[in-house]
């Protein structure tokens, strides 16, 4: 918080303690005495640091006399990482964009299609956060790689996902028991902390099971299978049990029964009954879309469980490891609750073994959230851990807790993008974001968050120019910020100052792109562009700037001009045009160009047409009033040959006495302090006087 | 035609993790792949490279980088040409120098020699464009600071001479050689000038076309003269502005798109920046009359994410349309069927047409 300094480090927002300090070196060439550092914030997360050093006496100039050097903080994040995390934010621009301009379109009335932008919204957010793409298969498949291979998962990716089920995706509310089966066997491996999962475990196992012999001699492999087994990752039971040495040639003449159990076994498992619409390929069970019809077939289900449980094969089996491990499969699939916690290790899987086996029909936040609090009874000592944390937000409908743990664990763009799940999801949330309050300046929390957001990506030069975007969804204080981060642009280069006008075009901000056009004028005028100065304030219509620089440039004209260098200034010239007003008195020198042309193609008495030419020239250039008055003396100095044409005059009496006025002016004028004397002869004047007198008198006589 | 089809176009955008400032075909040096030439610009290290990369035809969602250079300051403009032994690589950049290297034909990657024109030797501060060809290998140069130079590239030392210098009274913006000995350059307020070394001192001849009227004005930022007809210049900038200026008519601008005069028969592909404008030497005219005064199919890429190919009279067609600002492209010479272009959200696209 700036303006909040103290003396006490007690009072300080950040404790300072010597510990935390971290050493970064200085890449410098300036030579010693350093005599003053200067540092300032740069972009993003970097500081700059100017290096002045103090002149020493007798040094030549060439020595700099600093340099200034960009520091980069926090430099230990990967680089990838942080490619990753722009290809992320560019990649929600359109989805953010397209809800909100769908949100827009029907503001008033009940919008029908939300749901379905959300949801929309909501996937193609998901697909940014990675793919869950299954790596592809091995050519020969090892029958004993149990786990598939799955790019690593995000803890974003499982954030976004949980909030899609809860908020987003109205169609499966049926089923979001199922959808969270779905969400724990894909992120499992993500909630380890200090205390094992079942992924944890069976990824351990697998790595044992290469060097085992008889798979069932080992009580880890009963324990992974009933771990597996209680969380409904059927496809993984199917496979272990598989393996089970009874299938193996030899040996399934002397256990045969035993090996009938086991396939027995997984028959059950496969046929178990799944209240879901469909599932993915690979994965195992039967599906009910219909509460009726699930309720026959879990019966039915169940009764053959029961059935097999009572059978008498179980006697007959000799392999007591076998017999056990199987009646404890039965047991879950039963779902016999002191088992399904002995095997299962966190409470979040627990939780999940209770909706497949003992309450598949849980429905509201309630039950489900007792539910949870009562899995967390059974498995305490379970660190705390962002996703469940967010989970328990959710379950306890608590969006100040679901918007607290965004924020502090993901970051600003999950909770920007998020919100709009929020909203969606309920409308208490809906009021709780867009309520205005008076703490936050008359803002929503809605719209403070997508400030932040905007502020984040104005900090990184790839990023600023997709923070209008988000500022444009702020009603309130949105539009005000967007000038600012318009302002702050460097002018100088071309790419950005055009990228700045293309945004301020988009967002009618007529005045920001005039004003950027402006900075940009000058900014190239005094650098010495000065085709690039007129140019940018021609765009912005400045005809006060145009002016003043209108002053310099005939300064320059006046003492540089010679018909040599006019082909230099062809190109500006042509720039300015002939008639354009906003050029700010500039045309004179387009009118200039053409009179000294002619004037050059009078080379002899042949040339009568272009004399005339010249002539009408001269008099539209001392006639309008742009024509700058140390120019005067010039103009008719270098027309004095076409006053004094031979074979008859050029200019006719009225003319002529405008010619005369002018230099009466210009005599009246060279009394003022601050006239600028025209570089020529001394006796330019008079030699122009003698030329207009002579004129007149044959013009006069001619008439 | 047959791009129009979305079956026979094929897009595959590959995202990177750099800025790309420019991207151009290398000419073909094997049979099974093809190479990618980039101009990047790393936000996290401030550096920026110029690399070679390596497209897999089976394949061509995979770059794989062969060789890469450290350059001193970004790219502002990066050209290719064939050169009887090795393609030539010239690039500018934002500080005003340019390097020159070669290709290793057999390893492909630079081949360890450069030829570099130091900063303010030739322009101070940014240079705009440069373009490769001339007489014998030369490089013509234009700048902010309102110079034209050329530099002859010859087997071992750079002569670097200064064609024109308006001392900063103009600015150039873009620049492409017409013939051996004549080229043309554009800049601010649409103009554009015909030069000829053979007359020194001054442009030949110089277009301003009255765009007073109704849409202000712009800049030029690129230009292209087809091979085959070297009198006209097409030439793609502010406010998606396309035209032509055939010096035999100099009054008169063909406007293919934007800069709304006629707005029947110019119809406007985009509203912004057109980044850059090439020949589309792979659409055929539909019209098979071919007549000297029709313009030729035209692709252009612009700040509002469009890459269209456009034609007299006709209904442009959208190759690319993309939420950001599509940068720059590139037709194979070899094979005009295909495309690359840069985005400016860090990733580049390479289009196959059929």
């Amino acid at each position: 918080m700036p303006g909040v300094a103290s003396n006490s480090d007690d009072l300080a927002l950040i404790p300072h303690s010597p510990t935390n300090s971290h050493t970064i070196a200085l890449h410098h060439t300036v030579k010693p005495p350093i005599s003053r550092l200067s540092i300032a914030w740069a972009r993003g997360n970097s500081l700059r640091v100017a290096v002045i050093r103090k002149p020493q006496a007798g040094e030549s100039d060439d020595e700099p006399g600093g340099q200034v050097v960009e520091v980069k903080l926090g430099v230990d994040e990967a680089d990838i990482y942080e490619a990753q995390w722009r290809r992320i934010a560019y990649g929600s621009v359109t989805p953010f964009a397209v809800l909100q301009s769908r949100k827009n379109l029907n503001t008033n009335a009940y919008n029908a299609d939300l749901p379905a932008y959300v949801i929309e919204y909501s996937r193609e957010i998901n697909s940014l956060l990675g793919n869950q793409k299954v790596l592809p298969d091995p050519v020969i498949e090892d029958p004993k790689t149990v786990l598939q291979r799955v790019d690593e998962p995000t803890f974003s990716k499982a954030a976004w996902e949980l909030m899609e089920i809860f908020f987003a995706d109205k169609q499966s509310d049926g089923w979001i028991p199922e959808r969270l089966v779905d969400w724990l066997s894909d992120y499992d491996n993500l909630i380890h902390g200090e205390q094992p999962t079942i992924y944890s475990r069976l990824v351990d196992f697998q790595t044992e099971l290469v060097n085992l012999q008889a798979v069932e001699e080992d009580p880890k492999y009963w324990d992974v299978l009933s771990a597996a087994l209680a969380v409904g990752w059927l496809d993984i039971v199917v496979k272990l049990l598989r393996l089970h040495s009874s299938y193996q040639h030899n040996q399934i003449g002397s256990r045969e029964t035993e090996n009938g159990l086991v396939e027995t076994v997984v028959v059950l498992v496969s046929k178990m009954p799944r209240l879901r619409p469909n599932l993915s390929a690979g994965k195992l069970g039967e599906c009910f879309d219909n509460k009726p019809d699930f309720v026959k077939a879990w019966e039915k289900w169940r009764g053959q469980i029961t059935k097999l449980d009572c059978s008498a094969f179980w006697l007959q089996c000799g392999h007591q490891d076998t017999r056990e491990g199987l009646k404890k499969l039965l047991q879950i699939m039963l779902g016999n609750a002191s088992v399904l916690s002995a095997t299962t290790f966190h409470w979040v899987e627990l939780f999940i073994g209770h909706f497949l086996y003992i309450r598949p029909f849980t429905v509201g936040m309630e039950s489900m959230y007792n539910l949870a609090q009562k899995c967390m009874q059974f498995k305490p000592g379970s660190s705390p851990h962002k996703l469940m944390e967010l989970l328990n937000g959710i379950l306890g409908e608590n969006t100040e807790v679901v918007l607290a743990e965004c924020s502090r664990s993901f970051g600003s763009w999950m909770i920007t993008h998020a919100i709009e799940l929020l909203t969606a999801g309920s409308t208490q949330a809906d009021i709780l974001l867009h309520e205005e309050r008076n703490n936050l300046g008359g803002i929503c929390i809605e719209e403070l968050h997508r400030l932040v957001y905007a502020q984040v990506l104005s900090s990184h030069a790839l990023t600023w120019q997709i923070a209008p975007i988000y500022l444009a969804s702020c009603k309130k204080q949105g539009m005000g910020l967007l000038e600012i981060l318009l302002y702050k642009q460097p002018v100088g280069h071309n790419q950005v100052l055009l990228k700045n006008i293309e945004i301020c075009r988009m967002y009618e901000l007529d005045n920001v792109g005039a004003n950027a056009m402006k900075i940009a004028g000058v900014h190239h005028w005094k650098h010495g562009k000065k085709g690039s100065g007129v140019f940018w304030l021609q765009q912005a219509q400045d005809e006060f700037r145009l002016n003043r620089i209108a002053q310099q440039l005939f300064d320059f004209v006046g003492k540089s001009v010679s018909d040599e260098s006019f082909k230099q200034w062809e190109g500006l010239i042509e720039l300015l045009g002939s008639q354009s007003k906003a050029a700010g008195g500039l045309d004179f020198l387009h009118k200039y160009r053409d009179f000294k042309r002619s004037l050059q193609q009078v080379t002899d008495i042949a040339c009568i047409d272009a004399a005339r030419k010249a002539s009408e020239a001269l008099i539209l250039l001392m006639k309008n009033p742009s024509t700058p008055q140390r120019f005067w003396l010039s103009l008719l100095y270098d027309s004095v040959k076409l006053l004094n044409w031979k074979e008859r005059t050029l200019l006719n009496v009225p003319q002529t006495n405008l010619l005369l006025n002018k230099l009466q002016e210009l005599s009246m004028a060279r009394l003022r302090p601050d006239f600028i004397e025209a570089d020529l002869p001394p006796q330019a004047l008079s030699s122009v006087r003698l030329a207009l007198a002579t004129n007149l008198g044959r013009a006069i006589l001619e008439e | 035609m047959a791009a129009n089809n979305p079956e026979t176009l094929q897009i595959h955008r590959i995202p990177q993790s750099t800025y790309i400032d420019a991207v151009r075909w290398l000419p073909p040096l094997s049979v099974f792949e093809r190479f990618i030439l980039l101009a990047v610009s790393d936000s996290n290290s401030d550096a920026s490279l110029l690399e070679i990369r390596a497209l897999n035809r089976s394949n061509p969602s995979i770059l794989t980088p062969l060789s890469s250079l450290q350059l001193a300051s970004r790219t502002s403009s990066l050209k290719v040409c064939q050169t009887p032994h090795k393609p030539l690589i010239a690039a500018s950049s934002f500080s005003g120098s340019v390097r020159f290297l070669f290709v290793d034909n057999v390893e492909v990657g630079f081949d360890g020699s450069e030829h570099i024109v130091p900063e303010k030797s030739l322009h101070v501060g940014p240079i705009s464009c440069i373009d490769l060809g001339g007489n014998e290998l030369e490089c013509v140069s234009v700048g902010e600071d309102g110079r034209v130079g050329l530099v002859s590239v010859g087997e071992g030392e750079l002569s670097v001479r200064k064609v024109f210098d308006s001392a900063g009274l103009v600015s150039y913006s873009a620049v492409k050689w017409a013939s051996p000995t004549e080229f043309v350059t554009g800049g601010l307020g649409f103009s554009v000038q015909w030069w000829d070394l053979r007359k020194p001192g001054a442009a030949v001849s110089q277009f301003k076309g009255n765009w007073d009227q109704g849409a202000s004005s712009g800049i030029v930022h690129s230009i292209d003269i087809h091979p085959s007809r070297k009198h006209t210049c097409l030439a793609g900038g502010s406010s998606g502005t396309v035209f032509t200026w055939d010096i035999r008519w100099p009054q008169q601008p063909i406007v293919l798109s934007g800069a709304g005069q006629d707005a029947a028969s110019a119809r406007s592909l985009s509203a912004s920046e057109v980044w850059e404008v090439q020949y589309d030497t792979f659409t055929r005219s539909s019209n098979h009359r071919i007549s000297s005064t029709r313009v030729l199919p035209v692709m252009m890429c612009s700040e509002d994410g469009i890459l269209a190919v456009t034609e007299e009279g006709e209904e442009p067609i959208e190759l690319l349309v993309e939420p950001c600002a599509i940068n720059c492209f590139d037709i194979d010479r070899q094979n005009p069927s295909d495309v690359i272009c840069s985005m400016e959200w860090e990733s580049v696209a390479i289009l196959s047409r059929a």
